[in-house]
């Protein structure tokens, strides 16, 4: 449904995009992740047509964004980093003017527009002003403007930015009821966000995409790269050294001899039955356990190690 | 042709919803209102004493074509506050991306923008007749000289709206957007007061007399319509708005 190929982009002497490439399925909630200036913003606006790539392109639907623009925009919901409303309008009329940009034929306007206000709980501001209305309105408003027409691929950067708790509860569960009969693509620099709603991530980092697959490889991967963390009362060189010996286990290291600290890491092929093993080194030993604890866990680490 | 109008219509209202609408009414209303009570000022004083030196007393066409010629300076002050906004502002709070990502294409943007600027003016235009209605109440001077004279107060504006939008379209700050239309429409507006100081004779000053607008109003105001001079105004303004276009669609390349 959304296809990007080797997507290049510079601005003077910052490379803001080097070869970004992913495919989307038809129906999937795609999460796009990475840190402030990563380069997400970039790659939305050039799949929306905003800007143009140095190289490479962007397919909406089978439609390229460059050759065939009025095709593939006709497609497509956007929903910018900041959010593009017109303050002196009123709600009603700002999504009626959207419907009738994306070419909504007048016989559905009105039923589509209040179809959009509604699913989005703006019935009851849709007479007031949105330059009146709360962050957390305006940024409901910019989605009803996104959704209004249809649109089989939704690109939403950073939708639930500066909204509440609740807000963004609504926002996700909003987001979660569209997919199937949309293709979506939201971007976000915070990753439970993007755990909870997506099916499929893509990390991006200083331009370029280090890393995509589904929630549950990403989470797979994770549990290879698991790093614990263990505190023992007396002479933890000999354990390290005795921990040394287990080849499951890698990076063996004390953190803080003082304390008796130290770390180790699980190898490739390992799974957690290594943890029995080593309980009995520990017990055996009479080093005297005092804490163990996984020190990494689920995807925060798979990006942490990506992008640092 | 549909798309031109939704971004026309929305921007008609936009204008209208502030007091920018007002304002600018108010201004030329007011600027012409002060013109045309001068004009007839003098053009009373002027008609009583003319027997008594033995010349001829002026005519009621010679007062009008005085006023349309007013209108052009008043045009040179509003069009720019109409204009600017026009791209700048929406470029500023980031709307246009609302406009770049609807299957709409820049021309058909470049003309909605265009035309609403233009159907602004042109009621303004529509009100500001009070004036040349009111002495062809009382008096009984050319009714169609009044036409044409609109028409090539109405092509200039169209051509002064075309340039504005180009400026508009090439920054991002009002203000800059207000200043450079000014000053562009100023110097078109005197440019063949300047002309003469060039090399007279010169085809550089023919060039310059030729791309200055004000004579080509002249035959409007004496009621006559010239292909040259329509034509003039109209690959003006169609030039521009070409710019215009050119430039909105290179912003995608940045």
């Amino acid at each position: 449904m959304i296809e990007v190929n080797g997507l290049t982009k510079r601005f003077g002497s910052i490379q803001a995009l080097r070869d970004v490439s992913f495919k989307v399925e038809p129906g999937q909630i795609v999460g796009f992740l990475g840190a402030n200036g990563a380069g997400k913003t970039t790659t939305m606006d050039i799949m929306c047509g905003c800007i143009g790539a140095d190289s490479g392109s962007a397919k909406i639907a089978g439609f390229d964004i460059m050759d065939q623009p009025l095709e593939a925009k006709r497609r497509l919901g956007y929903l910018p980093d900041v959010a593009p409303l017109h303050l002196e309008m009123r709600v009603a009329d700002y999504v009626t003017f959207a419907a009738r940009l994306h070419k909504v034929p007048a016989v559905q306007l009105r039923k589509q527009v209040d179809d959009a206000l509604d699913r989005l709980s703006l019935g009851d501001v849709r007479h007031r002003l949105v330059g009146n209305l709360s962050k957390g309105y305006r940024q409901r408003v910019a989605l009803a403007q996104a959704i209004v027409h249809n649109p089989e691929v939704l690109i939403l950067d950073e939708p639930t930015e500066g909204l509440d708790p609740n807000q963004i509860l609504h926002i996700r569960e909003l987001i979660k009821s569209l997919a199937g009969q949309h293709t979506i693509i939201l971007s976000s620099h915070i990753l439970s966000e993007v755990q909870n709603t997506c099916d499929r991530i893509v990390i991006i980092h200083n331009g370029v995409v280090v890393q995509q697959g589904s929630v549950e490889e990403l989470a797979r991967q994770a549990e290879a790269g698991r790093i614990y963390r263990m505190r023992v009362a007396n002479n933890v060189d000999q354990l390290a050294r005795d921990l040394g010996a287990i080849n499951q286990l890698s990076g063996v290291r004390l953190t803080d001899p003082k304390n008796g600290e130290l770390e180790f890491g699980l190898a490739k092929a390992a799974d957690e039955q290594v943890i029995t093993e080593v309980s009995k080194v520990v017990v055996n030993g009479s080093y005297g356990l005092r804490e163990l604890t996984l020190k990494t866990h689920s995807l925060e680490d798979v990006f942490f190690q990506l992008t640092h | 042709m549909t798309a031109v109008f939704t971004i026309a219509w929305r921007d008609i209202r936009a204008t209208f919803a502030s007091p920018k609408g007002c304002a600018i009414f108010f201004f030329f209303l007011g600027f012409m209102g002060v013109f045309f009570y001068s004009f007839l000022h003098t053009f009373v004083d002027i008609t009583q004493r003319a027997p008594m030196y033995g010349g001829e007393a002026p005519t009621l066409e010679q007062l009008l074509r005085a006023l349309f010629y007013n209108l052009h300076f008043i045009l040179v002050l509003v069009i720019p506050a109409v204009t600017m906004s026009s791209f700048s502002e929406e470029r500023r709070n980031q709307t246009i991306r609302l406009l770049q990502t609807s299957p709409v294409t820049a021309t058909q943007i470049v003309l909605g923008k265009f035309i609403a600027t233009a159907a602004i003016l042109a009621l303004v235009l529509a009100c500001s007749s009070v004036y040349p209605l009111y002495i062809k109440a009382f008096g009984n001077p050319d009714g169609s000289l009044i036409l044409t004279s609109y028409l090539g107060i109405f092509l200039l504006m169209c051509a002064q709206l075309a340039f504005g939008l180009w400026v508009s379209s090439m920054t991002t700050n009002q203000f800059m957007a207000f200043l450079f239309t000014m000053f562009g429409l100023f110097l078109l507006l005197i440019l063949n007061w300047l002309a003469p100081s060039f090399n007279s004779g010169s085809l550089f000053e023919g060039v310059l007399k030729y791309i200055a607008s004000t004579d080509h109003l002249d035959m409007f105001f004496k009621g006559m319509l010239t292909v040259n001079d329509t034509a003039y105004f109209v690959c003006f303004a169609a030039l521009f708005l070409f710019f215009t276009n050119v430039v909105l669609d290179s912003q995608r390349w940045r």
